[in-house]
Parts: structure tokens; sequence; C-alpha cells
């Protein structure tokens, strides 16, 4: 007799006027979908009303009394979806376009924090459009363009006929720097087939890594690896003029050349880059295991040298590729000797923006106590400035994945699929402003059992 | 299996009486002609009326406002009734026929609260952030200017005096010109509100799951919290001494004798096991009756410090909606989400 109706999916449509929400709006609505759309309208535009109920409404955000910003919500949703859901059969899924200068935050809480709209409706994911020509400005000057790629799960980076391909790169590439879970679709008029923004599944974190396997590689301090197989005697490592005035280094003795040797050297070496260096000057030799910072600020090619005792391979973990500062290395006769082999790594990248994301990826149980006082206590401190969080975790004594996800500090998750035969492991991304990833990932590896 | 329907049937006070169907979710509705039928409105915008007795359908009248009715006020005289919607217009109707007797067009936006004036010479109905004063002949009195959001609710304070509700405030309104009297603050999204019978009393379910409530002589304010949910039912019994209010599974019922409620403890009614979607008193004695989100409907018998227990229970097709105790309070009546009427003798 009580059964639990299915949830009605809801997609929000964020973007700057001028990005193209209205176009893909019309465009979804044209489409021969055979579903019954309703459209919740806070800027008026010109939408075909033909498949579709349009409601207009005025943008009205509800703060509270307590002065916490997770409890702003969104009124005119509450009440046009509350109204909605009293014609549930007639509609299989809404749409809200809101206003350009909106800010997800509210937009997302209301899913979350009003137990009537929690109860009826889903938030199937938070698509935004980009205006491909001018977002870099529009994030320049304003905090809600930012929060709008912040809390996105699709990225439409539209009018890209209007600006080079090079220039497109450059913007996806920051674009994912900030928020590394959404998916990435470029368009010119908003062209973008309409399952890329209806149903996504948005909070299905698998699907966001079988689309991007590589989503959670962890980023390394150094872009190259070269292992040099020698024999005892005295090497020169010569360097031109580079891009940097210094470039960090750690060589790494007994190296093997195979891929699972150079990841586990990699690690060894994470954690030399995390001290301090020591400055190295030309002419000087450069110290095994350390980490060490080659001076490179006087002009020419500069040269400094390894002593090696006995026959061994050698690894050098340098902050640069080989070809940025053309690095060689040669014998005491001067003959340029070739790497065995070579290996980059995904570099850390500057983080121009303070948005960000963090991915932290774990074998391994987490004890439930623990899990709840170390996230308890991230959201009370740093929940204003996490936008979004979602990602699953394996639970002690769960035979089931725990799936999550969250808007600043409200948190939502239950057991789902049983974990099988499948590892057990834990994934987590948060996307927030000025997160410190050392201390959140310090927080959740003191977690796990 | 004439035990199961035994089993699912009305308890305690609670005694069959006649079951109808609207078409589409039922969402707002009430006694007309001194019990003598029932009027119905459905969110498609139909609106039906019912004998009181048989429960056989007198008239019907389908899709009558376009997108969908929202709001439904009896006139205090029982022989007239409005209707609102989404297409922001509302129809004044005679009770025998469901004729429409005057068509106001309120505004663009929904038209989502309406009530009469106790002396039954206005109609208050709010579209948008304004709110609108008809005379009976359907003639605008008076207009408001914007609110700070939508109005969320609207309720007479006797005769002379209109107060709306909406995010961070209360207003007061003057019935015969719309001057406004007095206006209450705090910074909390009203989505209802509930006035004394004597009119000192304003209470308001706040979107954080809080009652606050004033006390208009002295200005002064409280705030009962701890709610589960967000109190959108809530009502005042007739003599003005409990205040019932829904958020949550439980009922909380505040007592306001003596220096009360601020500083007692509110009578806690347990039964339901889903949210409370609506609440109703009965005009005499102090009896509530409750729906819930887990479709079932309780009668409670209080005493006056809010305490209590229940006194009949029934179950609905789904969940209710609305409840509307007969004027003569020998008959309740429950409509709900999938468009059922249900009207049980109350003993």
């Amino acid at each position: 007799m009580m059964n639990t109706p299915q949830k009605v999916p809801v997609s929000i449509l964020t973007g700057f006027l001028g990005s193209g929400k209205t176009t893909l709006l019309n465009r979804i609505l044209s489409e021969e979908h055979g579903k019954r759309i309703a459209v919740i309208e806070n800027e008026y535009g010109e939408v075909g009303i033909d498949q579709a109920l349009v409601i207009n409404a005025d943008e009205e955000i509800f703060e509270m009394s307590n002065g916490c910003i997770c409890c702003t919500v969104r009124g005119d949703l509450i009440r046009v979806l509350g109204n909605l859901m009293k014609r549930r059969d007639k509609f299989d899924y809404v749409l809200v376009e809101t206003t350009g200068l909106a800010d997800p935050g509210p937009v997302a809480q209301t899913f979350f924090m009003d137990d009537e709209i929690r109860a009826e409706f889903s938030l199937d994911g938070i698509v935004t459009l980009v205006d491909a020509a001018h977002i870099e400005q529009q994030l320049g000057r304003s905090d809600e363009s930012t929060e709008q790629i912040a809390f996105a799960d699709v990225l439409v980076l539209n009018k890209t006929d209007l600006v080079n391909d090079e220039a497109i790169d450059r913007l996806e590439a920051r674009l994912r720097e900030m928020n590394r879970m959404a998916r990435v679709v470029r368009s010119e008029k908003a062209n973008v087939p309409v399952d890329t923004v209806l149903n996504l599944g948005a909070f299905d974190l698998d699907q966001v890594l079988e689309r991007r396997p590589t989503f959670l590689e962890p980023e390394y301090p150094f872009e190259w690896t070269g292992v040099y197989a020698l024999d005892s005697g005295r090497y020169e490592l010569s360097l031109a003029e580079g891009p940097d005035p210094a470039m960090s280094l750690v060589v790494v003795s007994d190296q093997s050349p195979d891929d699972a040797a150079l990841r586990e050297s990699a690690e060894w070496c994470v954690r030399r880059y995390a001290e301090p260096a020591e400055p190295i000057q030309p002419g000087e030799t450069i110290p095994v295991g350390k980490h060490v910072n080659l001076q490179l600020d006087s002009p020419g090619r500069k040269s400094f040298f390894l002593e090696v005792e006995a026959p061994v391979q050698v690894g050098l973990y340098a902050q640069h590729t080989a070809e940025e500062f053309d690095l060689q290395l040669m014998n005491a006769e001067g003959a340029a000797i070739g790497p065995e082999a070579e290996r980059t790594w995904v570099a850390q990248h500057e983080h121009d923006d303070e948005v960000g994301s963090i991915a932290i990826e774990r074998d391994g149980d987490v004890d439930p106590d623990r899990l709840n006082a170390w996230l308890g206590t991230l959201l009370r401190e740093r929940g204003v400035d996490i936008f979004r969080m979602k990602g699953f975790i394996s639970l002690a004594g769960e035979s089931r994945r725990f799936v999550f996800q969250g808007v600043h500090m409200l948190f939502d998750g239950q057991p789902e699929l049983q974990w099988g035969d499948r590892p057990r492991r834990n994934q987590l991304v948060f996307i927030g402003r000025n997160l410190d990833e050392d201390s959140m990932r310090q927080g959740f590896e003191a977690c796990l059992m | 299996m004439s035990d199961v329907r035994t089993a699912v049937g009305p308890k305690g006070i609670l005694r069959q009486g006649w079951s109808a169907s609207v078409g589409d979710y039922a969402i707002a509705g009430g006694w007309v002609l001194r019990g003598k039928a029932l009027v119905v409105g459905d969110s498609a915008g139909g609106v039906c009326a019912f004998d009181g007795t048989s429960g056989a359908s007198t008239w019907a009248q389908p899709e009558t406002h376009d997108g969908g009715l929202l709001a439904m006020a009896i006139h205090p005289g029982g022989a007239a009734f409005a209707t609102a919607g989404q297409d922001g217009r509302v129809l004044i109707r005679d009770v025998a026929e469901g004729r429409v007797t005057q068509a106001i067009d309120v505004g663009d936006g929904w038209v989502e609260h309406m009530a009469w004036s106790p002396d039954g010479r206005w109609l208050a109905a709010s579209c948008s952030r304004r709110v609108h004063a008809y005379g009976a002949d359907g003639r605008e009195a008076w207009r408001s200017g914007d609110h700070p959001s939508t109005v969320s609710a609207i309720a007479w304070s006797g005769a002379g005096e209109l107060a709306t509700a909406c995010y961070g405030r209360v207003t007061f309104f003057d019935a015969s010109t719309g001057e406004r009297r007095q206006k209450l603050e705090w910074k909390g999204s009203l989505v209802s509100m509930a006035l004394s019978p004597d009119g000192d009393v304003v209470a308001c379910g706040s979107q954080d799951n809080s009652v606050h409530f004033w006390r208009r002589s002295t200005e002064e304010d409280s705030m009962m919290s701890g709610y589960t949910g967000k109190p959108s039912a809530l009502t005042f019994d007739h003599t003005g001494t409990l205040l019932a209010t829904g958020g949550g599974e439980d009922v909380t019922v505040w007592s306001f004798q003596g220096d009360g409620p601020e500083g007692t403890r509110p009578g806690v009614l347990e039964l339901h096991v889903e949210p409370v979607t609506t609440l109703a008193f009965a005009r005499r004695g102090m009896r509530l009756a409750s729906a819930a989100r887990d479709n079932a409907v309780v009668v409670w018998s209080l005493q006056k410090d809010g305490t209590g227990g229940p006194i009949g229970a029934a179950i609905l097709g789904d969940m209710g909606t609305k409840l509307c105790w007969r004027p003569d309070g020998h008959a309740l009546a429950a409509l709900d989400a999938r468009g059922g009427v249900t009207v049980w003798r109350t003993g």
C-alpha cells in the first residue's frame, strides 16, 4: 500500500546571459523525445510551448534566521514544484532555467533541504552553458559564473565557432581544473544531443569514471622521468635555458624501468618533493635520493654532475620534461647517453583559480565512526567553501557500496549496490574554494581500517 | 474477505459514510448549505458538488481553470463559493449549480490563496507578491503593493482586518481601505499562518522547521523549534486555547492557557508514521483530525493542556490533502491525492 513512487528528475540550466540557455531549452523541447516536460523559467524568453508546460516564476531566495548559507533555498522552486507534484502523472521531467546571475547553491540545496520536494523530485543534474568567447572575462569578474562552473555536472562549451581551437583547449583545461567532476561538451549553437543534458543520472559516479577513466589519476609534482643505465664514473647533466630559472629534481638509485617500479618510485619521490629542496649551483654534484633545485638563472647551457660508484640504473624525476630544458646526460667522454625508459606524469597544475577539485581514491574499508567524525568536522568547518561532493565509500561491515552526494554542508547518502566480487574501494570528489588537499587526504586516510 | 474489509475500515468514532472521487488530486473543498452538500476542487481544475448525506453527485464542472485549480473559499453564508487557479482568475460561483456569477482577472501569476472575510463582505485573493480585496459583486476594493516575496498565506483577523504572510514578514491590512496597520518581521520563510480567534496571536510555520508566533498586543514574539519537517499545517481550535501544528510525523499541540505556550511542553500526538499533511479542529469540543503522507486519518480528543489521544482512525487510498468537519461536527470529509472524497459520520 505504501508504494514509493518514482521521483521526477529535474535538470537545472545555468549560464550567463547570452550563453545559449534559451537556445538549448528550445532545442530540447522541439526534439521528439516523447516526454512531457515542465519548464520553470526565471528568465523570460522565447520558449516553444507546444510540448511543454512553461511556468514563469521570479527567483526568490529564502535565507533563514540562523544565517547558515546551506539553509538558503529557492522559494519559487518549492512553490512551483510543490504544485507540479500534485499532477505528477502528467510530467516525466522538469527543467529549470535560472537567470544568468543565479547562484546555483540555493537551487541545489532546495532538493536536499525541503522534505516535500525531496520526497517527490530528484536533482538529475546541473547543466552550465559557457559562452566560450566571453567566459574568461566573466570568470575574472563574478563569483556567480565561477560557482556555476563549480556546481555543474555538464559543462556545455558553447559558441566554439567564435574562438580558435587553441583558446578552446586552454579554456577547457581551465574549466576542468575547476571542476573535474563535470563532463565537458563542445557546441556551436547549443547543438548538443539531448541525452547529454537530460537523464544524466548525474550522481552516478560510475558513469563519470567510465567517461573519463583518468579522472582520478593522481597528480605529481614532477612531469617527467628518464631511466638511465650507467657504469661507474662521473656524468654530466646538461641543461639549456628554459622557461623557469630553476628546476626541481630527485635522482633515484636502482630504478628498474618497468611501469610498476616507476609508479612505486614516483610515490616515494612525492614525499621527497614535499621536503625542502637543496639548491644546486652549476658545476656542483647532485646528491642521490634528495630533493634538489637546479639553479638555472645564469645564461647559456649549465652542467651539473652525477657520481656513480658501481653500475646502476638511475631514475631522474624532473619537475619539467627533458625537452623543455633540452636535458642531456653525457659520460666522461662527452658522449650523450639515451634513456632506457621515459615516462611523463600528470603534473600538478598551478591553481590560478581559487575554485578547484580534489579527488581521493583509496582501496580498503573505512571505519564508519571515524568517517562520520571526519566528514562532520570537515563540513562544519569548510562546508561554506565546498560547493559539491560525491563519491562512494566502502564501509566496514556493509555489504553494499555506500553512495553519497552533497552540497555545502548538506550530505545525503545510502547503501546501494552489493560489492559482490568487485574490489572494495573508495572514491570521493570535492569541488570547492581554496580546499586544502593534503589535509583532506590525510583526514580521509585516517578513516581507513 | 469480509474480515479484511473490517480491518481497513474506519475505527473508533469514525463510521462508514460515503465515498466518491474527482478527476485528479483533490486539492480544496468545503461544506456548503449548512452541511447539506460538499464541494471539491481538483488540481486539473474540475469542481464537483456532492449531496452531503448520500454522496450523490449533484453537479460537476470540468477544467474550469486553465492550468489547474489552486484554491477554494466558501462564503460564510454557505450559498456561494469561489475558486482560483493558475490562470490568474477568481471565479465566484453559486452552490446550487456551480454556475459562475463573477469572473475576476486578478493578475498574470497564479492565484494561490483566497479567503472570505467572516462577515462575507470581502473576498481576498493573493497573486504573486500582491493581495487583492474584492466586494461580493466582484469589484476590486483595493490591492496591496508588492510584498518582499510571493504571498504564502492569507487569513482574516475578525471582519475588519486581513493578514498576509510571506518571506520574512506578516502584514495586517485594513479590510475596507487596504491601509497597512501592522508589520511583524522575522527573517525566515513563512510557509503557513494561523490566527487565534481573538486575532491577537499570529502563528506561522517556517521553512527552517520551526513555528514562529507573535502576540500583536505586545509585539512579543517566540519561536518553537524542534520540528523534523516544515510545519505547513497549523490551526487554532475555535476557543483559541490550542494551536495544533504538523511539521514531521507527530502532531504538536501548544496550549495558550495560563502563561503558555512559552516555557511549557506541548502535547505530542504520536501515531502517524509519515509527515502530517493537514489538520482540522471540529467547530465544537476539543476534537482534532489529522492526515499524513502515510494515508491515515486520525481523530484525536484533546485536553486544554494540549495532551490527548486517538479516538478514531481510518485509511485513505492515498495521502490526505484536506480535512473538513461538517459545521455541526457530526461528519468529517477527507480529500486525498488520488482524487478520493471520503465522508465519515462521527459519534
